[in-house]
């Protein structure tokens, strides 16, 4: 299946910026990763789905990005749980706006923090003491664990801009 | 798979949860599954029957970000826990009834003219609600004379060199061959010929849910077993309903423990291999030049789990001469035999009515959708007609 952008992540700042697209005539995938708790604040569930497939969005609700396939610096296809490894998604950009730890943008063990889709690098301080604050009512350090983004916005895999994948929301502060 | 512990608590499930919304005596997916298990792991005494609610639609799921199996979780304690809960009495002959279908329709099939017209005297349809708890509203999908499988028998199938294979269900089988009819005669169209199971049971989804686990687990693993067969040959096993779909596929391995990891990738529906061939172009259909049908796409619970609705909804945008709109996701509330029961037919009636509003607005000349109960749901509700894709796409295709 081929798409101009594919969105993973269909919370809030998926969807703001799948809207800005098909604005633009683009052909827009959003795999929804389950559902938004941040968006459900706003709006009743799914609200905004409904609108984004009414204006030609594909929105393969529930749907998960299981590994994304990068090749010479660019991603070319992303596997999902539901349509497989026989139909890998494809597009020109890729888009990831799969937040932070509540939506599985990022995973973490008592070492490590890693962003599971493109195995992107994490911006994070790796002395466990640190991720976190005493205080409970401080804001906790964890929380601005971010993907590492180059100038242009584009995400890095070990240390190397892939070109034509961009981060958007929470998962790189935005 | 129980991976309770990978609860949040966010509740996004009790928002999305259909039943939830109409019927204050049902817990919800997140008490009922995850929050109610980890109660019933220290004591089976606190099973609570409310659990009988759940229709297994599945888009608690759908909804959780956290991939809770919240939906088999339900489903695993109710087989595990709610036996003793199987209703007995005449109830209980009922429930037996709508669970058996291979017999059911076995026995109706060759009286069906006689079965069919006392199925719909209003008398015995008062009786039934009265005694046997079968809704007065409900109409029972007619019975065809002659099964799927007698008239497949007197198909040459022999000139093809290609061949897929066909599990057609209860619903093809005994109440409605043509929709089987029309996946033959597409397929030979393609250039391929059809084969069917050695031996095809039905799947036993309507057996878990009315409490008859051990049969279903026997009746999967002897389809598992044909269809190992099947795909040792090189062929695929394609479907026509979504429900049986998921089942075989997704409740085999995760509510009745039957592994079927080496053929699930070769199981599908059918709409979703015939969309792959044609956009591949690896098969050509020709198309009637004369062909004009308003639609709207129904997404079908089990279809929106499986994600799959894409391929449908795709397959019908490439019949030239079908204007088609995709409705939102919404339950229809039959939930199979669900439905059926007097107990629960408000609940469903109430869970559909966003779909049949939207339906009836649309007013299209036919409803599409994937489920055969669905299509029970939706032309009762709103009398409009509602047709499998594959029969739509058979009616487009010269053939």
């Amino acid at each position: 299946m081929k798409f101009d952008v594919i969105i993973i992540g269909g919370g809030w700042a998926g969807c703001t910026e799948a809207e800005k697209l098909v604005k633009t005539g683009a052909k827009v995938c959003v795999v929804s990763e389950g559902l938004s708790l941040a968006s459900v604040r706003y709006e009743s569930p799914y609200a905004r789905h409904a609108a984004l497939q009414k204006a030609g969005v594909t929105v393969l609700r529930g749907d998960r990005a299981e590994r994304g396939i990068i090749e010479d610096g660019k991603v070319t296809g992303v596997i999902t749980r539901n349509l497989g490894e026989r139909e890998p998604l494809t597009a020109e950009k890729y888009i990831l706006a799969t937040g932070k730890f509540f939506s599985r943008g990022l995973l973490s063990d008592k070492e490590h923090i890693w962003e599971p889709v493109f195995g992107a690098d994490v911006d994070y301080n790796p002395d466990r003491t640190k991720w976190y604050d005493p205080d409970i009512n401080a804001p906790q350090p964890f929380m601005k664990f971010r993907v590492k983004t180059d100038a242009e916005g584009h995400v890095l895999v070990a240390g190397k801009a892939i070109v034509n994948l961009s981060a958007v929301g929470d998962i790189c502060n935005e | 798979m129980n991976n309770l512990e990978q609860c949040l608590k966010c509740n996004l499930c009790t928002l999305v949860c259909p039943m939830m919304e109409v019927n204050p005596d049902y817990p919800g997916p997140k008490k009922a599954g995850p929050d109610g298990e980890r109660y019933r792991l220290k004591d089976p005494a606190f099973f609570d029957y409310a659990l009988k609610y759940c229709l297994n639609c599945k888009r608690c799921e759908v909804a959780c970000p956290s991939d809770v199996h919240i939906g088999d979780m339900i489903q695993s304690a109710r087989i595990k826990y709610g036996s003793q809960a199987k209703v007995k009495g005449l109830r209980g002959l009922r429930d037996w009834a709508l669970a058996s279908t291979d017999l059911v329709g076995s026995l109706s099939s060759p009286v069906a003219p006689v079965v069919n017209e006392v199925l719909q005297f209003k008398p015995v349809k008062s009786v039934m609600h009265g005694m046997l708890g079968v809704d007065k509203h409900r109409t029972f999908p007619k019975y065809s004379r002659q099964k799927f499988v007698s008239w497949f028998r007197k198909q040459d199938q022999s000139g093809f060199d290609k061949f897929v294979t066909y599990f057609h269900g209860c619903y093809v089988n005994y109440n409605y061959p043509k929709q089987g009819q029309d996946l033959v005669k597409i397929m030979n169209a393609a250039g391929y010929g059809v084969h069917l199971l050695d031996k095809e049971k039905c799947c036993g989804v309507a057996l878990m849910s009315n409490g008859f686990a051990a049969k279903a687990k026997k009746q999967g693993e002897l389809n598992l077993k044909s269809i190992r067969k099947a795909v040792g040959e090189g062929e695929p096993v394609l479907t026509t309903s979504s429900t049986c779909t998921f089942t075989m596929r997704d409740e085999y391995p995760d509510v009745l423990g039957l592994e079927n990891a080496d053929v699930r990738d070769n199981l599908m529906l059918a709409t979703k291999w015939l969309y792959e061939k044609l956009s591949s172009g690896e098969i050509k259909l020709k198309f009637r030049k004369d062909f004009k049908m308003k639609v709207v796409y129904h997404t079908a619970c089990h279809m929106q789990k499986m994600g799959w609705q894409y391929y449908s909804i795709e397959l019908l945008r490439m019949i030239p001469g079908v204007t088609l709109t995709v409705l939102d996701q919404n339950c229809c509330g039959i939930s199979g035999t669900f439905g059926f029961k007097k107990e629960n037919y408000e609940y469903s009636q109430k869970i559909g009515a966003k779909l049949f509003t939207d339906i009836k607005t649309s007013n299209p000349e036919y409803v599409a959708t994937d489920c055969e109960t669905c299509k029970w749901q939706i032309e009762m509700s709103t009398g409009i007609p509602v047709l499998n894709p594959i029969e739509i796409l058979a009616a487009a295709i010269e053939a």
